[in-house]
């Protein structure tokens, strides 16, 4: 037991040079991460989906898997458009519907044993997040006009005095967004997969002591050893399901801030 | 105690208000919600404004843990 918790913890150290980018080829002078190659592969994925499910639209899908689709979409349309930005709503669902549907695809694509999201490297949750801060500021640019945007991010009925300094304050945590749904986005996901990662090592390495000790003669010890990784491994699968849930909820919460953010942007207090 | 020891310290430290926050937030949805079913959905927009902005600090504790 203790030879195999000391192999957990040193090989547990190295884990998040598995989660750094590497190289994987090169296209010129740009180097091609595998990150990078998993974003492509979750872009052709959504492309795929959606497009299939759209290719023949029924007024009552009769299949399952366009159904799915079309409830996901009628939920992001219901829940995150009409109730979170209110009126006038129809014109950002594609923008609100295409970010939840990226995100999610890359999510689940990631939960695969081998299998890396994109959205677990800081690059593309902040392309991301730049994609939904130039949104909403132009479109409340847009509504508003430029001078009417800056001065609808304090709120009326502010007392003359403390105009300017909530002013500021509203200005600052507006900046600051685009920091907020980048770095949630890409922590909660590179931190559930280092979670799996580490139960993983820890069912691994106790196989491996386990084994070294039955092969020594060492029998009780190795078995229970070994017995102990079936603990770890329930662990592993409590965790992987909760990460189930992670990957819809991530999606669900970046989609619902972009809605709230426009909304904001397009409906001043 | 090396500068990634205290960097994770400080991440932890800079989670607890922001826990705090965002269950109190979701206290106040739910009993809301119980009350007025009907307002949920309206509801639901204030509350993820209120928690994304009470995570707002445990975020940037995180990035902090990085740039250390």
């Amino acid at each position: 037991m203790g030879e195999a918790l000391e192999l957990f913890v040193e090989e547990a150290g190295h884990i998040y040079s598995q989660f750094e980018s590497q190289t994987v080829f090169s296209i010129g002078p740009w180097g091609v991460s595998q990150y990078i190659v998993w974003l492509l592969i979750a872009f052709v994925a959504t492309t795929a989906i959606l497009l299939i499910s759209a290719r023949k639209v029924q007024l009552v899908p009769s299949n399952k898997f366009v159904g799915l689709v079309e409830y996901l979409y009628g939920f992001v349309r219901k829940s995150v458009g009409e109730d979170v930005i209110g009126e006038g709503y129809e014109k950002h669902v594609p923008l609100l519907a295409t970010l939840f549907f990226f995100i999610l695809i890359s999510n689940v694509i990631g939960l695969i044993p081998g299998a890396k999201t994109a959205t677990g490297c800081v690059a593309c949750t902040w392309a991301l997040s730049i994609i939904s801060f130039v949104y909403f500021i132009y479109y409340g640019i847009r509504v508003n006009g430029l001078w009417g945007y800056v001065k609808s991010l304090c709120p009326h009925g502010v007392p003359g005095p403390m105009g300017p300094v909530i002013w500021f304050l509203e200005l600052f945590s507006t900046l600051i967004r685009v920091l907020t749904l980048a770095v949630r986005l890409y922590g909660n996901m590179l931190a559930g997969h280092m979670v799996l990662g580490v139960f993983s090592l820890a069912i691994t390495s106790f196989v491996t002591v386990g084994l070294a000790q039955v092969s020594a003669g060492i029998i009780a010890s190795g078995v229970l050893t070994m017995g102990t990784s079936l603990l770890w491994l329930l662990l592993l699968i409590v965790m992987y399901a909760l990460e189930c849930l992670v990957a819809f909820i991530q999606a669900f919460v970046f989609s619902i801030l972009t809605a709230s953010y426009v909304g904001g942007a397009v409906h001043p207090h | 105690m090396n500068i990634t020891g205290l960097a994770i310290l400080g991440y932890g430290l800079a989670a607890i208000g922001p826990g705090i926050g965002i269950g109190v937030a979701t206290h106040g949805l739910c009993t809301a919600a119980a009350r007025q079913p009907e307002m949920k959905g309206q509801l639901m927009g204030y509350f993820f404004i209120g928690a994304a902005m009470s995570e707002a600090l445990a975020l940037l504790g995180l990035v902090l843990f990085f740039i250390a």
